[in-house]
């Protein structure tokens, strides 16, 4: 039972990451190899916020997603959009995006070149003060569960809430569909569609953040954490089915426990290597994905 | 001069100049030279899978790494006090387990074939041929491709890297080999120092060069060529296209394994670094700066980054800088530069022979 709670946790930062990818892929077909980064900012920007401004867990979540987007839009404006329709070089150039967000971390945005050390920067690993009535642990129906992993999964599914009224009740989101569906046409009918593109990048972006404050609760950050959260991210879209809200939450909630499983059985090395697996496996005999029936 | 004659001289200088390089070099950039030749080696490798085929592999660092751990298995019994079991081994060992290779740790009978040098070596070939083999079927079979390949390809090398690491009383862990004798066949033996070794490279080198010269100009090359383009349309001419893909696939993915061979025999080494992502992803920025559908062009990349890099992370200033030259070069390349050096060469040439045949024209 708590090794599910704990699965439920994982499924919801693979869901928020996942999520802010899926948006990006399925309305540009562009993976952004920097997305982990966006997790890594939203939680360096904790550790700051928390260190030199004083700011609890709670304000980080929309500060968090606020930094990242703007991040995503000035990756989407600076690289991503001039190589539209080259795909491969985009995976390439944002990787080259990651690597340097990462180093600016190290070396204290470039002052530690200087001398100038900022505290909470630099490659060594931070912490994140969470407040106590996080920190407690509730029994129910016999089990004990953890408040920040209930906490954690309570914001994947507001995200999720929002996210699904966004894509599905608003004029951006039915522009954005369109987009993913059909873009030339779409752009035809006068939807600037340059203009959803750096939308799209910038809230998939800003959720990744969101992701980055979830993680720095119970794990400790540093500059390369945000490398792993884009694999498995892309495993879980794959898994699921590009363009399909639904096929994402299930299938993050399936390969969120499936590792957790694995790894309280045996560790945490064979639960990635079952996953990895199991998404081959999709590959082999559900291409679309799990949960997409229909093909376009 | 026609354009065949000018790649000619210039596949030709650059072999002259790789040859004769070491008689001007210390012992210690011979090495330095050979190992970014065996990187070069690498390089032509994600150049024929990537630029010819336009299958993005990144995790090629999978393949090397294998290659590397193959031969490393044989060079590390080679040691005379890594027998009957490697040292690191010993430390690993259940105290009442007996001192041999069938059963001193869990699974490391595996280790008992590589006592005879030659099946390291074919293993380091075979191995990674065989798991592109497999992986390459069910990707390319189900018609997988692009981005989706590219991520498929990361994750394996990451999954390979993590198992490498989690079983450390069978592959040395976090550590790796690193206990390795010199490479010695047939009574010469070869010192990662000196001469044997880089000429061994260099030949090397020239062969899987010679050898992925001669796939790409036959009609083979051409229809490679017409996959990177638009695979359905090659699809419908009646091509089968999942087999070629798959055979280049898995060609890239033995000159990975030969690659990974010969750097543990110039660098004495293997470890699970070889296997990282960002490794495997920097071997394709070598192809892509050289230019990625150039074999020669590929080369020059991986000899060039590598030579700035090495140069860069012994100044003290520059080194906390030099990941953010290589970003911005990743972003710059593919920006300005799609086709690499090789593609700005072939522009300068184009350029200066446009007057002349012009002239040739009028009169």
């Amino acid at each position: 039972m708590e090794t599910f709670v704990i699965g439920l946790s994982i499924a919801s930062i693979l869901f928020i990451v996942a999520l802010g990818l899926a948006i990006v892929y399925g309305t540009m077909k562009v993976i952004n190899l920097a997305h982990g980064e966006m997790v890594m900012i939203g939680a360096y920007v904790t550790v700051l916020a928390s260190k030199h401004l004083g700011l609890g867990i709670y304000s980080c979540l929309p500060l968090a997603f606020l930094v990242a987007a703007l991040f995503g839009l000035a990756i989407e404006r600076l690289v991503v959009r001039p190589l539209y329709g080259r795909l491969l070089d985009t995976l390439l150039a944002t990787w080259g995006i990651a690597l340097i967000l990462q180093q600016l971390i190290r070396i204290h945005f470039g002052f530690g070149l200087f001398g100038i050390h900022i505290d909470g920067l630099g490659s060594d690993l931070q912490n994140v003060p969470v407040p106590p009535e996080l920190q407690q642990t509730l029994h129910i129906l016999g089990t004990n569960i953890p408040v920040y992993r209930a906490f954690v999964f309570g914001v994947a599914v507001v995200l999720g809430l929002v996210s699904w009224w966004l894509i599905y009740k608003t004029r951006f989101g039915s522009q954005l569909r369109a987009v993913s569906a059909a873009r030339d046409i779409t752009a035809a009918c006068g939807v600037n569609d340059k203009r959803i593109n750096a939308l799209a990048f910038a809230y998939g972006s800003g959720l990744a953040g969101v992701a980055g404050v979830l993680v720095s609760g119970f794990m400790t950050v540093s500059p390369d954490m945000g490398a792993p959260y884009v694999i498995d991210a892309f495993m879980v879209v794959v898994a699921g089915g590009v363009g399909h809200l639904l096929g994402t939450v299930l299938s993050a909630g399936i390969l969120g426990e499936v590792q957790s499983f694995v790894a309280t059985w045996s560790n945490d090395v064979y639960g990635r290597t079952v996953l990895f697996a199991f998404v081959i496996l999709i590959l082999l005999f559900k291409p679309q994905g799990l949960f997409v029936s229909r093909n376009r | 001069m026609k354009e065949r004659t000018i790649t000619l001289a210039a596949y030709f200088l650059f072999f002259a100049v790789v040859f004769a390089l070491p008689f001007a070099l210390n012992s210690f950039w011979t090495n330095r030279i050979a190992v970014y030749l065996v990187y070069a080696i690498c390089a032509v490798g994600i150049s024929l899978s990537w630029g010819y085929a336009g299958i993005l592999s990144l995790g090629q660092g999978l393949f090397f790494g294998i290659g590397a751990y193959m031969i490393s298995m044989s060079l590390t019994l080679a040691m005379p006090d890594n027998n009957p079991v490697p040292q690191f081994m010993l430390l690993n060992m259940e105290p009442n387990a007996p001192r041999d290779l069938c059963c001193a740790t869990p699974g490391s009978f595996l280790w008992q074939p590589f006592q005879y040098l030659s099946i390291g070596v074919l293993a380091g070939i075979l191995v990674p041929c065989v798991i592109a083999a497999v992986l390459g079927y069910v990707m390319f079979k189900r018609r997988t491709s692009g981005v989706y390949v590219s991520i498929i390809t990361l994750a394996l090398a990451l999954i390979g890297q993590m198992l490498i690491i989690n079983n450390q009383p069978l592959t040395g862990g976090f550590n790796g080999l690193a206990d390795l004798a010199p490479l010695s066949v047939g009574g010469i033996e070869f010192d990662p120092y000196g001469k044997s070794v880089y000429y061994l490279v260099a030949a090397a080198l020239l062969v899987v060069v010679l050898l992925s010269r001669l796939i790409v100009s036959t009609r083979m090359g051409h229809v490679l060529k017409a996959v990177r383009e638009d695979d359905a349309r090659v699809r419908y001419l009646g091509y089968n296209v999942e087999n070629y893909k798959l055979f280049i696939y898995c060609f890239s993915a033995a000159i990975a394994g030969i690659a990974g061979l010969l750097f543990a025999v110039t660098s004495e080494f293997a470890s699970p670094s070889l296997m990282s992502t960002s490794f495997s992803i920097s071997m394709v920025i070598w192809a892509a700066l050289g230019g990625r559908s150039s074999l020669l062009g590929a080369c020059i990349g991986a000899l060039i980054v590598n030579f700035i890099g090495s140069v860069a992370s012994e100044n003290v200033m520059l080194q906390p800088v030099w990941p953010i030259v290589l970003g911005l070069m990743f972003v710059l390349v593919v920006l300005v530069m799609p086709e690499g050096i090789a593609g700005i060469a072939k522009g300068w040439i184009a350029k200066l022979r446009q007057p002349r045949s012009l002239k040739e024209v009028v009169q």
